[in-house]
């Protein structure tokens, strides 16, 4: 202990300067920051927002009108959760059996917060609990019958995002799913579903797009670098208000593409401009040999870049793609120019509203960025694991 | 040579496996997907012009803007035209973004040292101030900046300090120079820019002499003296010349019914709210950056450095520093893009840059040209961006 202190703290005349200068700072911010948090701090803009951070302006009277339609998040959420279970086994537990069980704890917890009944009623709080039978049911799936594969699992994944959307948007003429528009869609939902569309498809975007601009055929090349280049070139909100107000025209009138799908396609492409250059980077740092490698095997083009060139690229700027992930989750609170209701937007708007809130403006803030990083930083541990497991840098 | 057998002549490679025959009709059948995508949208846009009698073209950027724009730098009257207004908004952006890309980056050099330090306190504050502020989204941080403004005392209750300085939730008001008339000002600020290039040379010829020779030379202080001395008696001319000098300070005093400090310079809330945003998210991107690059500086050479004797800190300054620099500048720069890109979420905050005031336009203006707009001016400052880049990355390759 003495000797680890002596060896990062005190080793010379400067670390010991250094170290004293630096404990009085950080100590004055502790005792400051302490006492604003003890004393001064009024948290309860958040007790009174509650869920509605988590699904907006979803269960309002305007969006569901003389119906309750807080249900059908949260089954779409007991989807995700039965997902988490199957991925548990999956992955073989580690970081994802931890996530898992987080998930779930932290939504058991939730439903046994301190609310009267008539502001959260007995049925949320049981389909909050009902997490936790979600779980164990993919859990057991994924353990004792066949779809306990990582491709099952991609398909459900894959089944559950189409579900989740078909039970948020709701169907016309089936009674308890009446349709809800989806300008009526917010809070971190909001979020999450517009970061999880935008990560899937601006993957294979963007390694299309890089391959477009490092092949040999000149068109092509040339039509690549003119998208990567104007998306990249311009601020994402610039982009978005612009769908809002030039996109339209584009398109004919009457045609089925609304504002929520709007935001979408543009996040996505604008992520799979950035995720393209990153992408590339990881092809340029390549050496010749392993392609050249590959045709004296004789394989072909599309082989030697599907089994051999794109595999190590991708793995070797894994950090690359995983932040830009992460840029594409944070970018999603770029929506309020369009008028979206995102968390962020949602309870910014509260407070505007109910000026008793506006001195609490900073407790609101803070929590928002806590819940946001919380996110991010489970999706950067996430990136490193994937890393470790891959072998980057020991191979 | 042996005798093809009869029957099986060679014809050739056929034309579906024929890579230049596929390669060209990739090619050709792509580019008609675009252009004609790219067709229809033109069909569109102009059909719904003339169906619903949207303006295009871009005869209004001569017309009267006839909207305020909160903070300026450049003067500003509501009875300007629209180019003129889209100037001004693009110097908004400007400035921010230098003020912004200069305090970025000395801020995340000295987070991104802290984090390589051996102290075991600096190295964790660092990480921590790392790792929360660049997973945090911007707009979070940017409110939280704003609110902190608004929340400060209201005018007439603000704290005053040695009566120069105002802070309330206006923003903050400083004592600030202005050219007494146009033409000495600039004539003074080209001067002394005349004044600073001579001081770096001098300060060139003074290092030479000193590396050639080893005799003490002061190179720093024999520039930065050259420099003064010349503005000095440039001011002095121009002093006694005109008869005024060239600038003077003016502090800003409480005026009207609302005492709102007058005179001086006023950063708005909107202002300080974004550069600090900016400047702490921007930050801490570019001290993982330099912490990156001080790592790629191989071991052996601090090692050979600290057994020639140098300190700690000139090991890093004269050693690790400038090598590691060579990896640093690609994605600083690109850092710094990121950080004028970023600036266009002032439309938040109510900030007057590029993208708010050409999103307020839309609303009198045709949205298509007013794009394009945004697309060049952007385009020109990442231009300008990379061009900086790329003399830099020249400068300091391995020669």
């Amino acid at each position: 202990m003495l000797g680890w202190a002596h060896a990062n703290l005190f080793s010379n005349r400067f670390n010991t300067a250094l170290t004293i200068i630096s404990s009085v700072i950080l100590g004055a911010a502790l005792w400051f920051g302490l006492q604003w948090l003890l004393l001064e701090s009024d948290w309860s803009v958040i007790a009174t927002l509650g869920g509605r951070m988590v699904i907006g302006p979803y269960n309002t009277e305007g969006a569901c009108p003389g119906q309750n339609c807080f249900w059908r998040p949260q089954v779409a959420l007991m989807l995700v959760t039965m997902l988490l279970g199957m991925g548990w086994v999956v992955a073989g537990g580690g970081l994802t059996k931890r996530i898992a069980i987080g998930v779930v704890v932290a939504l058991a917890a939730f439903s046994l917060l301190p609310y009267s009944l008539d502001k959260m009623g007995m049925d949320v709080r049981l389909l909050l609990l009902a997490n936790i039978p979600a779980l164990a049911l993919g859990w057991a799936l994924a353990r004792y019958t066949p779809l306990g594969t990582a491709r099952w699992v991609a398909i459900l994944a894959v089944g559950t995002f189409l579900v989740t959307l078909v039970l948020l948007r709701g169907v016309e003429g089936v009674p308890g799913l009446q349709p809800v528009s989806v300008n009526h869609w917010g809070g971190l939902m909001l979020n999450l579903l517009l970061a999880v569309a935008g990560i899937t498809l601006c993957f294979p975007i963007g390694v299309a797009l890089a391959l477009g601009r490092r092949g040999n055929l000149p068109v092509v090349k040339l039509l690549c670098v003119v998208f990567i280049e104007v998306f990249r070139g311009v601020p994402l909100i610039t982009l978005l208000f612009m769908s809002q107000t030039l996109v339209p025209l584009a398109f004919p009138e009457n045609f089925p593409v609304n504002s929520l799908m709007r935001a979408a396609i543009v996040i996505t492409l604008f992520s799979a401009a950035y995720m393209a250059e990153n992408i590339r980077g990881g092809l340029q740092a390549l050496h010749r040999g392993q392609a050249e490698a590959g045709q004296s095997l004789g394989l072909k083009n599309w082989q030697i870049t599907l089994f051999i060139t794109l595999p190590q690229a991708i793995r070797n700027v894994i950090p690359a793609i995983v932040g830009q992930f992460i840029a594409l989750f944070k970018d999603t609170t770029l929506v309020f120019i369009i008028g979206m209701q995102d968390i962020l937007t949602y309870s910014r708007a509260f407070i505007q509203g109910n000026p008793e809130f506006i001195a609490n403006a900073q407790e609101l803030f803070i929590f928002l960025a806590i819940v946001f990083w919380i996110f991010t930083y489970t999706m950067s541990s996430v990136s490193r694991r994937i890393e470790q497991n891959l072998g980057v840098g020991r191979r | 040579m042996a005798a093809i057998p009869r029957g099986l002549t060679y014809k050739g490679i056929p034309l579906w496996r024929h890579t230049q025959v596929i390669q060209g009709a990739l090619q050709v059948v792509s580019g008609l997907l675009v252009v004609t995508l790219v067709a229809w949208f033109f069909i569109n846009i102009s059909g719904a012009i003339r169906d619903r009698d949207i303006p295009y073209g871009f005869s209004f950027l001569s017309r009267e803007y006839q909207t305020p724009i909160g903070q300026h730098f450049l003067p500003y009257e509501s009875s300007d035209s629209f180019l003129y207004a889209f100037g001004v908004a693009t110097t908004n952006t400007i400035v921010v973004s230098i003020m912004g890309v200069i305090l970025a980056t000395a801020l995340g050099i000295f987070v991104g040292v802290s984090r390589m330090s051996g102290n075991w306190i600096v190295s964790k504050a660092a990480l921590v101030y790392i790792e929360f502020f660049r997973n945090v989204p911007l707009l979070i941080q940017l409110f939280f900046w704003f609110y902190i403004v608004l929340s400060l005392p209201q005018v007439r209750q603000g704290h005053v300090i040695a009566e120069r300085i105002y802070i309330n939730n206006g923003g903050i008001s400083l004592p600030w120079p202005y050219a007494t008339s146009p033409d000495t000002g600039l004539l003074f600020i080209g001067l002394a820019v005349v004044a600073a290039i001579a001081g770096v040379v001098v300060h060139r010829a003074m290092t030479r002499r000193e590396v050639m020779t080893g005799a003490t030379s002061y190179p720093v202080a024999l520039g930065i003296v050259t420099a003064v001395l010349i503005s000095a008696t440039c001011w002095l001319a121009i002093t006694i010349a005109s008869g005024n000098a060239p600038f003077y300070i003016s502090t800003p005093e409480p005026q009207g019914i609302f005492a709102r400090p007058a005179g001086g310079f006023t950063a708005s809330g909107g202002l300080i709210a974004l550069l600090t945003g900016l400047v702490i998210y921007t930050s801490s991107f570019i001290a993982e950056i330099v912490r990156a690059g001080i790592q790629s500086v191989g071991r052996g050479q601090t090692e050979a450095a600290r057994s020639l004797g140098l300190q700690y800190m000139k090991t890093l300054r004269h050693v690790t520093f400038p090598q590691a620099l060579r990896v640093i500048i690609p994605p600083l720069i690109s850092q710094c893009l990121n950080l004028t890109k970023n600036s266009s979420l002032a439309a938040a905050i109510g900030y007057s840059d590029l993208t708010n005031v050409a999103t307020t336009m839309t609303q009198t203006a045709p949205a298509v040209s007013i794009f394009i707009l945004i697309m060049l001016a952007y385009l020109a400052m990442s231009l300008t961006y990379s061009l900086i880049g790329n003399l830099y990355n020249r400068r300091i390759r391995f020669s």
